[in-house]
């Protein structure tokens, strides 16, 4: 689509003169310049983070205009380090189970049109949409009896039940685009159902797997209400409570926050930057249409 | 090989949406060919959502029962405490602060919904016209929605907060005077507004990009031929055209508002004085602030319930709007 849109066919042919095609080329780069400047201003609290990360502190001698000085205090003053393996930890697990739970699941959602399908839908947007503050007094309250409260077992548990929803749509979405023939056509070849889901339908798959993981790795990694409220030692915190209590703390040594935010916010950027062509939420729309 | 199997499955999904009235359930229009023992099939289904079903059950309705158990006592979070009927709604309900925070959930939730979907539209358009590495730029502008929240809300306090952050000093030198965005209510609220947009609009973008990617350029040529204008060529098939795209991320989007604690609690942290309190933060901060269990749950509950309906009953219009 792209490559056919990259060469635009000349209908003046090559008989046009130099003038001619930078009229045709011109509007291009206009549209460039102009995402670009949209780009430059919406990016501008990113950019801030960053380039404060990197700048010396008011009150330092150092008179460059670059310094690692804030991520060698935060690397070596603070427990960053403990809050980053909690948080890919936390994460890394939330990923795996939600795609474990909601690659199943969401091939129900597509393959079958029963009443009994219809409801569990129904179900499944009534949970996205309860806000989490209604469940998580009550969790709060439930995990602590099994210590499951200041426990990063609790939290994925929690994480991966607020993607359900999402993820489930997004599996739906993508086993949409994958012809049924080929299921039945395994099942004459003497598959089961659930033979015919791994073997054909979960190989071909991976896009849609990716688009999960990425949803699941986005939300488990930003939260911070359920953290805020499970956690209480700071060897469990994540990354984003970890992040406030320098907040608190530090409050006006911006260069070490910043620092602190640069660790939080590379994780997420790196896994999208490499996946993000295999991320869509458009398919949603058809999963949640179709019941 | 990852990319083989991504094209050969987009080449396919053409096909399967000729045939997708043919699932493996009852009310499909031809008898699908379903492995041979046919009662397995359900126990097979069943069995595959066994498992997200137990989770919807013990995350969303385990805590359901128990947050309208707690709004009709007056316990804490240790204590049950004693049956008080509802106490806990009527004090709410004639509560000036949970007016408030019901007002600004309305306006924060409009804003958030249609001024995100402008903006993302706006600029999924421009990113379909002919320009040098639109996938990168595409990328570039999800960034607000893929960077957590608690960094930007951390860049945007320290570009607004104080008088000597960047935007007041601007602000002043262009001659608005000394700007305290975030300690004037009125300025707090539209500064959570554009916030909000500013975080939200991506998802937007992505939902009326793929939208966008699926109308068929004839139907642009054969209006261009009969003379149709570019605002003509938007009204009348492009807006229609992703009609149900539209509504059904105005109702995720809503979802996401009317439940949003983080971007406003990390922004402001429902202040000044109570200006930007949803009713989510107001909830919050009555049970974890004050630590009045059963009036934070009944304003939660409450709130819950009205999202809730909501969502559900925009949710059963969504296969009536027209695709035309």
């Amino acid at each position: 689509m792209e490559s056919v849109e990259a060469t635009p066919v000349n209908p003046s042919g090559e008989s046009g003169t130099g003038k001619a095609s930078t009229k045709s080329t011109s509007p291009r780069w206009r549209y460039t310049l102009a995402v670009l400047v949209i780009a430059l201003v919406v990016l501008i609290p990113v950019f801030v983070t960053v380039m404060l990360a990197f700048r010396p502190q008011l009150q330092s001698r150092s008179h460059s205009f670059f310094t690692l000085e804030n991520f060698s205090y935060v690397f070596s003053q603070t427990q960053v380090l403990t809050w980053l393996r909690n948080s890919l930890t936390v994460t890394l697990a939330t990923v795996l189970v939600a795609i474990l739970v909601a690659a199943p699941a969401g091939y129900v959602l597509s393959r079958s049109r029963s009443k009994a399908v219809s409801g569990y839908a129904l179900l499944l947007f009534i949970a996205q949409s309860f806000p989490q503050i209604v469940s998580i007094v009550p969790l709060f309250v439930l995990f602590a009896k099994f210590n499951l409260d200041d426990n990063l077992l609790g939290l994925a548990i929690v994480y991966v039940s607020m993607t359900i929803s999402v993820a489930t749509w997004m599996m739906a979405a993508y086993y949409d685009s994958i012809p049924v023939a080929l299921e039945e056509a395994s099942w004459i070849d003497g598959c089961s159902l659930f033979g015919g889901f791994v073997r054909i339908v979960l190989r071909n798959s991976l896009p849609g797997l990716l688009s999960t993981a990425i949803f699941a790795f986005l939300l488990a990694w930003s939260d911070f209400l359920i953290a805020v409220v499970f956690l209480r030692s700071d060897t469990h915190f994540t990354l984003p409570i970890g992040l406030q209590t320098f907040f608190a703390t530090n409050s006006t040594e911006w260069g070490y926050v910043m620092a602190a935010s640069v660790i939080v916010m590379v994780p997420p950027i790196i896994v999208f930057s490499f996946l993000h062509r295999y991320f869509s939420v458009g398919g949603i729309g058809g999963a949640l249409a179709g019941h | 090989m990852t990319s083989t199997r991504a094209g050969s499955s987009n080449v396919l999904s053409g096909l399967s949406r000729a045939r997708k009235g043919v699932g493996l359930g009852g009310r499909s229009d031809r008898p699908p060919r379903p492995p041979r023992r046919f009662s397995n099939r359900s126990i097979t289904l069943a069995l595959l959502v066994a498992p997200s079903v137990f989770l919807v059950v013990l995350i969303y309705g385990y805590p359901a029962i128990y947050s309208v158990f707690q709004s009709v006592h007056n316990g804490n979070l240790v204590n049950p405490g004693a049956y008080v009927g509802l106490q806990n709604f009527q004090a709410a309900l004639h509560n000036p602060a949970f007016w408030q925070a019901v007002r600004f959930t309305v306006v924060f939730c409009l804003v958030g919904v249609f001024g995100s979907w402008v903006v993302g539209l706006a600029l999924a358009l421009l990113l379909r016209k002919r320009m040098h590495a639109p996938g990168f730029f595409k990328t570039l502008l999800l960034l607000p929605w893929v960077v957590p929240v608690v960094v930007t809300s951390t860049s945007w306090n320290w570009l607004v907060a104080t008088p000597t952050s960047p935007v007041p000093r601007i602000a002043q030198d262009l001659g608005f005077g000394q700007l305290l965005f975030l300690d004037s209510p009125g300025l707090a609220k539209i500064i959570v507004c554009v916030y909000k947009v500013w975080l939200s609009f991506p998802f937007m973008m992505l939902m009326a990009s793929s939208a966008l990617a699926a109308i068929e350029e004839d139907l642009y040529e054969a209006a261009r031929v009969d003379g149709a204008n570019g605002w003509q060529l938007f009204r009348r098939i492009t807006l229609p055209m992703i009609a149900r795209s539209t509504y059904i991320s105005w109702i995720l989007m809503f979802i996401f508002c009317i439940g949003d604690f983080q971007s406003i609690y990390l922004l402001t942290g429902g202040g000044p004085v109570g200006s930007t309190n949803t009713l989510v933060v107001l909830a919050y901060e009555t049970v974890f602030g004050n630590f009045q269990t059963g009036p934070g749950l009944a304003i939660a509950v409450m709130m819950t319930l009205v999202s809730v309906l909501v969502a559900v009953v925009l949710y059963r219009r969504i296969r009536k709007v027209e695709i035309s």
